[in-house]
């Protein structure tokens, strides 16, 4: 089959009534979740991974997938309306959008980072169709050595990239890599570190660990100041002038293309092409003093670049089969209990997942266009919500979403004992996602090593000698060792939670 | 927030050393090739110097451990901290006996006052929505197994 037959195929799949129907489902929880302080979309995501499991796979993923992309939509309202991000990504967003709210522009401020949210998001999901499949193709050359190099390089990236110390930043790898160890040997499939507790001979979950850490986590973080006020203005007016249109128009191409390309580097998170696209339209732009008074190019331009990054962060996932970020572990991690394994192999084994998702993005960025912008003023009552009502909420939705994984009741003990560690981290400044990733990538990297390990009879310099991973090593320690890449991580800010 | 990196730190060292040396107990290398105890002795290894290298520099003041937020929140702030704790132990300790929907009625209506909220009428609609509710929804709609108690519910 070529590529057009895949496409044509995957809109066949896309456009079915109850698939058409999970999108929406998946758009409208997203957009919930993004809204909701306290929620970010890799726990919010990780809650509702029991909603799925009565869904067949595809279902199950391209409503999870909207649940993912609908959050970068969503975390703009509170951004603008509360100054509060209700996802990391959004947090740039808040210098003018919430200034243009308080100036009574919070409803084009809305209007033209949805609008951006579509042209960025549409954009990359037409990228990703047709990048995926080649680049699938040149993946199923790589060997266990290969594997070992892409994860390095994936996790020296989310390390690199992560907070202000290096050091801190490769502790946390190594906690999660350490964490990765328990459970069944990967190579030998005897039990490891379990200590006789059953529930360890499957490992720690890496569903419980994310809601802990960033559901739980933030949740006590928020305790600490928890009061919320949100900016009461008129909603009625959403289109933007014709002059914000002429400025923005630019502004939405430039976040399209550093919110895509960006999403291609695994790791590389959802904050950085915000505050990269912020810090371009400044740079271009004629009146750069203006920015953070409320100009509208630093809505529009922020807002399309995470629409764009999250849909061209699929790239590395479907094809490589590596997350970029926490959430996207954590739609790894839904695809594997819906037993499909992300990589190039699942676009040769289940084709109709892999394009009926890619087509169903589209349609998803549709919906959220559709959805977002008659529906501002509904989300933005949801922040009137009490949080002695909000939180509780939401913390039943983590018991529920732990226990229902594996019915065990000692997932929601590890979901609040990473909560309190997640709680703990976050205020020492240590970050989260490296444990996050290595968490996940764990086992699939030892795999890759030892298996290495065993075709070379213990020889380490098979992984310099192949030239795709000796490139691939070379890029890893280029990230760890390069300052102008760190600092590039140092100046995003603290962790992220997508 | 110098201390804190530290004992950070140290704990990382005993986490390490604590894994090199059950890592003893499974073989290094096998006839194949690396053993279960490969990856975790060298991961142990490396681990705990990174952690040993941060806390030397943590005391010499060489890292970025600027006091730039508070450490320990205002004492209404750890109240609700410690509720919140406090409820979700109860709710993990209760959920099995007493089954999903007590055990989240009882930890939904007892949260919200706690957290100061004073509409009790509300906590308890809250409450019944979030448990009896929610368990409708999840248990016979969409099909996911929670757990019922002793007393059926």
């Amino acid at each position: 089959m070529d590529a057009l037959q895949y496409w044509i195929q995957g809109f066949a799949v896309a456009t079915l009534p109850m698939n058409l129907l999970y999108a929406l489902i998946g758009c409208v929880l997203g957009t919930l979740i993004g809204v909701l302080p306290g929620l970010g979309p890799a726990a919010g995501t990780a809650i509702l991974i029991p909603v799925t499991f009565s869904l067949d796979p595809i279902g199950g993923i391209i409503m999870l997938t909207a649940i993912y992309y609908g959050a970068m939509y969503g975390g703009t309202i509170t951004s603008v309306l509360v100054n509060v991000p209700g996802e990391a990504a959004s947090v740039i967003t808040c210098l003018d959008g919430y200034q243009m709210a308080k100036q009574g522009r919070a409803g084009p401020a809305l209007g033209i980072a949805a609008i951006g949210s579509f042209i960025g998001g549409t954009f990359a999901t037409f990228a990703l169709m047709v990048v995926s499949l080649p680049l699938a193709t040149f993946a199923l050359r790589f060997g266990p050595p290969e594997v070992f190099a892409l994860l390095m390089v994936g996790l020296s990236l989310v390390t690199g990239l992560s907070g202000r110390s290096l050091l801190a930043a490769l502790i946390m790898t190594g906690f999660g890599l350490l964490l990765s160890m328990i459970g069944m040997d990967p190579v030998r499939g005897a039990p490891r570190f379990t200590f006789g507790i059953p529930p360890l001979y499957d490992g720690i979950g890496f569903i419980p660990v994310v809601m802990g850490l960033f559901g739980i986590g933030e949740i006590l973080l928020s305790m600490e100041a928890p009061i919320i006020e949100v900016i009461r203005t008129k909603l009625t007016d959403l289109m933007p002038a014709r002059e914000e249109w002429r400025v923005s128009s630019g502004a939405i191409c430039r976040g399209t293309v550093i919110g895509f390309f960006l999403g291609l580097i695994p790791g590389i998170g959802a904050i950085i092409p915000t505050f990269l696209a912020y810090v371009v339209e400044k740079k271009v732009s004629k009146h750069p003093e203006k920015f953070g008074a409320g100009v509208i190019e630093g809505v529009a331009s922020p807002e399309t670049a995470n629409n764009a990054y999250a849909n061209g962060a699929m790239i590395p996932l479907l094809t490589l089969g590596i997350p970029g970020s926490p959430t996207l572990a954590v739609l790894m991690g839904a695809f594997i209990i819906h037993g499909l394994t992300p990589g190039p192999f699942l676009f040769q084994e289940r084709p109709d997942v892999v394009w009926g998702l890619i087509a169903s993005m589209y349609l998803g960025n549709v919906i959220l266009l559709v959805l977002n912008l008659p529906l501002v003023g509904l989300w933005a009552k949801l922040l009137e919500i009490r949080f002695q009502f909000l939180y509780p909420g939401i913390l039943l939705f983590c018991i529920l979403g732990a226990y229902s994984l594996n019915q065990s009741v000692f997932d929601v003990g590890v979901m609040i004992a990473f909560g309190v560690l997640g709680y703990i981290f976050r205020k020492i400044d240590w970050p989260l996602a490296p444990t996050v990733l290595a968490l996940i990538l764990g086992p699939m990297m030892e795999r890759a090593l030892r298996t290495s390990l065993e075709m070379s009879a213990g020889d380490l310099s098979i992984l310099v000698t192949r030239p795709i991973s000796a490139v691939l090593i070379i890029i890893a320690a280029i990230v760890l060792l390069t300052p102008g890449v760190r600092l590039l991580g140092k100046k995003a800010g603290k962790d992220e939670g997508g | 927030m110098k201390r804190a990196w530290q004992i950070t730190c140290i704990s990382f060292v005993a986490l390490s050393v604590c894994t090199i040396l059950l890592s003893f107990e499974y073989p290094y290398k096998d006839r194949l090739g690396p053993g279960p105890a490969f990856f975790p002795i060298w991961l142990g290894v490396i681990t705990g110097a990174l952690a040993l290298a941060l806390f030397f520099q943590t005391t010499r003041g060489k890292s970025v451990t600027d006091a730039a937020t508070k450490l320990l929140p205002d004492r209404r702030g750890i109240w609700r901290i410690i509720v919140i704790l406090f409820a979700l132990l109860a709710c993990l300790t209760l959920l099995q006996p007493l089954g999903f929907r007590i055990s989240l009625f009882l930890f939904l209506l007892f949260l919200p006052p706690a957290l100061g909220a004073d509409n009790w009428r509300g906590a308890l609609i809250f409450a019944i929505a979030g448990s009896f509710g929610i368990f409708h929804v999840f248990y016979h709609w969409l099909k996911v197994p929670l757990p019922i108690g002793i007393f059926g519910l």
